[in-house]
């Protein structure tokens, strides 16, 4: 792997100029006769938070289930690290370092808060120590740290998304995938979400992949964003060239501006 | 450790009275009793083993009766030592398992249940065909070696109690959160890079080992075994004690095998009717205490506890 010298060749930042993590080519995926996702072609770089976003229905998380290897595709290549994971396994592919959450269920809802976490560790640490280790240095950041014997279902719903995001945490990604992350909290507890979003990326040099009905935080937060529609890739770019463009407008609100 | 565990601590000491009183006690009766509730025991352990998982498994019944024909053949035609006769049933349920879990565990739920359901009886009906494994009427012959014979009831009630020991400890360890997780949503564990697929797997190699080596020692208790003994109305037993003592502990399936095998010893009179008594027993556990005695010790002291907070 040369990426060290890419890296000081293209003065790597944060900006979408960081080399190519993930790579998907005309995915698409097709449930009898419903085509959820058609002609899907994306590339998520080093260092960037990318958001997916789409009315509902769009297709987000069947992109989710299928760059995860949780539904293997119906035609398409995706590559993650240099490597095909078409039709890979979920298990291979969490294995190279692309972990996702999930948008319900997202829990080991009869366990405690510490299991949860451990569970996310035992592929990665083989010992309890280093495991319970790993488990607190998680819950301390997501702020979970006085709550680890509480039962994950009995949680607030604001720390019940935060224990989601430990548990993703806890299998050390190099890519985090999250779904719908924010939907449900409150003004600050969404505040806190972006805070601690933008310090996985920066101090962690984890690269985010943001699925997110949120709007404003959608715009505020990520780097690039995709636009999906009817399971096809409606727009692409920056959060303002995304925000003025308008089949985006159209497909949100129905008309044109 | 025992410190911190009065339970274990507990339990340790009833197994050593147990050994004991398999050594000194005049009556060969009792001690055959108290053979059968350890044997019950580890047989609605290795039940609740598989539950871990969430999947009711009544293939236990096969692997216990693979576990007792392996020990069968290897003493009697193949004329093998006590002991070697004896490990050769766990190491070929082990395998067996291992390949009948690696086709059906892509099921869950009813789908795996009718499955291993289907697997005990086929295994069965192989028996009654075989000629060389006495069709029908079964094998005879599985004696411990004299020299042992007075310690046998010793050995094999340690045998037993070492399995139970061995699948608590299974359960305490990580792998046991980890089989926990699995029952709980098998998405998580499979989206941080755990292999789903292959650690239900080797849960049911676990418990089908364990419940093999079990059919071992039953093999050399009994002397005789017949493919009558292991139809799917052995795992019925089985759940009848995990569901009567509780699914939640460890203890509960033990505590409900020995309640139902004492009970047992004065139910016999009743002939077939017997078996009346444990669905009815099944069923009853299920609409009045879903916990089982377990299940009702926690209640009471969760409800003691919050009439304290509540004054």
């Amino acid at each position: 792997m040369n990426d060290t010298q890419t890296d000081t060749l293209s003065g790597y930042n944060k900006s979408s100029e960081g080399k190519i993590l993930l790579k998907a080519e005309s995915l698409e995926r097709k449930f009898g006769g419903l085509t959820a996702v058609a002609d899907f072609s994306f590339e998520l770089h080093e260092g960037e938070i990318l958001g997916l976003i789409g009315p509902n229905g769009a297709g987000k998380s069947t992109t989710f289930n299928l760059i995860s290897g949780f539904i293997p595709p119906t035609s398409g290549t995706l590559s993650f690290l240099d490597q095909n994971i078409t039709s890979k396994s979920a298990t291979y592919i969490s294995r190279m370092g692309l972990i996702r959450t999930f948008q319900h269920e997202s829990l080991l809802s009869e366990m405690s808060v510490a299991d949860n976490i451990i569970i996310a560790t035992t592929h990665r640490l083989k010992t309890a120590a280093a495991r319970q280790e790993k488990m607190r240095e998680m819950a301390k950041l997501t702020g979970l740290e006085d709550y680890l014997k509480v039962t994950a279902s009995s949680l607030p719903h604001g720390l019940q998304r935060m224990l989601s995001i430990a548990i993703a945490l806890a299998a050390e990604p190099k890519v985090l995938c999250l779904d719908e992350p924010l939907t449900g909290l409150q003004g600050s507890e969404v505040k806190a979400a972006l805070d601690l979003f933008e310090m996985i990326r920066s101090e962690l040099g984890i690269t985010i992949l943001l699925v997110e009905h949120n709007m404003r935080a959608v715009m505020r937060i990520c780097d690039r964003i995709l636009v999906l529609n009817h399971g096809r890739l409606l727009a692409a770019g920056t959060p303002e060239e995304v925000s003025q463009n308008d089949l985006v407008i159209e497909a949100y609100l129905g008309h044109k501006k | 450790m025992l410190k911190s565990n009065p339970g274990l601590a507990l339990c340790i000491l009833i197994a050593i009275g147990a050994i004991c009183f398999a050594l000194f006690s005049g009556d060969p009766y009792y001690v055959q009793v108290v053979i059968w509730v350890f044997a019950n025991a580890a047989l609605a352990v290795t039940l609740r083993f598989v539950l871990l998982i969430g999947e009711l498994n009544i293939a236990t019944a096969a692997f216990f009766g693979i576990g007792a024909y392996t020990t069968a053949v290897a003493s009697t035609i193949l004329g093998w030592p006590f002991f070697i006769s004896l490990l050769a049933a766990p190491v070929i349920a082990g395998v067996i398992s291992s390949l009948f879990g690696w086709i059906t565990l892509r099921t869950k739920g009813p789908y795996f249940l009718l499955i291993s359901f289907a697997f005990t009886e086929i295994v069965r009906l192989i028996y009654t065909k075989t000629e060389a494994l006495g069709g029908n009427s079964g094998m005879i012959g599985m004696f411990p070696p004299m020299e042992l014979d007075a310690y046998f009831p010793a050995i094999a009630i340690s045998i037993l109690a070492a399995i139970l020991f061995g699948l608590y400890a299974a359960e305490r360890s990580n792998l046991g959160r980890v089989f926990k997780a699995i029952k709980n949503n098998e998405d998580i564990p499979r989206s941080v890079g755990l292999n789903v697929i292959g650690l239900k797997i080797l849960c049911l190699v676990i418990a089908s080992t364990a419940v093999g080596l079990v059919g071992g020692v039953h093999a050399y208790t009994n002397s005789v075994i017949a493919p009558a003994d292991f139809t799917y109305f052995v795992a019925v037993l089985a759940l009848a004690y995990v569901k009567i003592g509780g699914e939640g502990h460890i203890v509960g399936p033990i505590i409900g095998a020995t309640i139902l095998t004492l009970a047992g010893q004065f139910l016999h009179s009743f002939g077939p009717y017997e078996n009346i008594f444990y669905g009815a027993i099944i069923i009853g556990a299920l609409l009045l205490v879903p916990g089982g005695i377990v299940g009702l010790g926690v209640r009471f002291k969760a409800g003691t506890l919050m009439g304290r907070a509540g004054r």
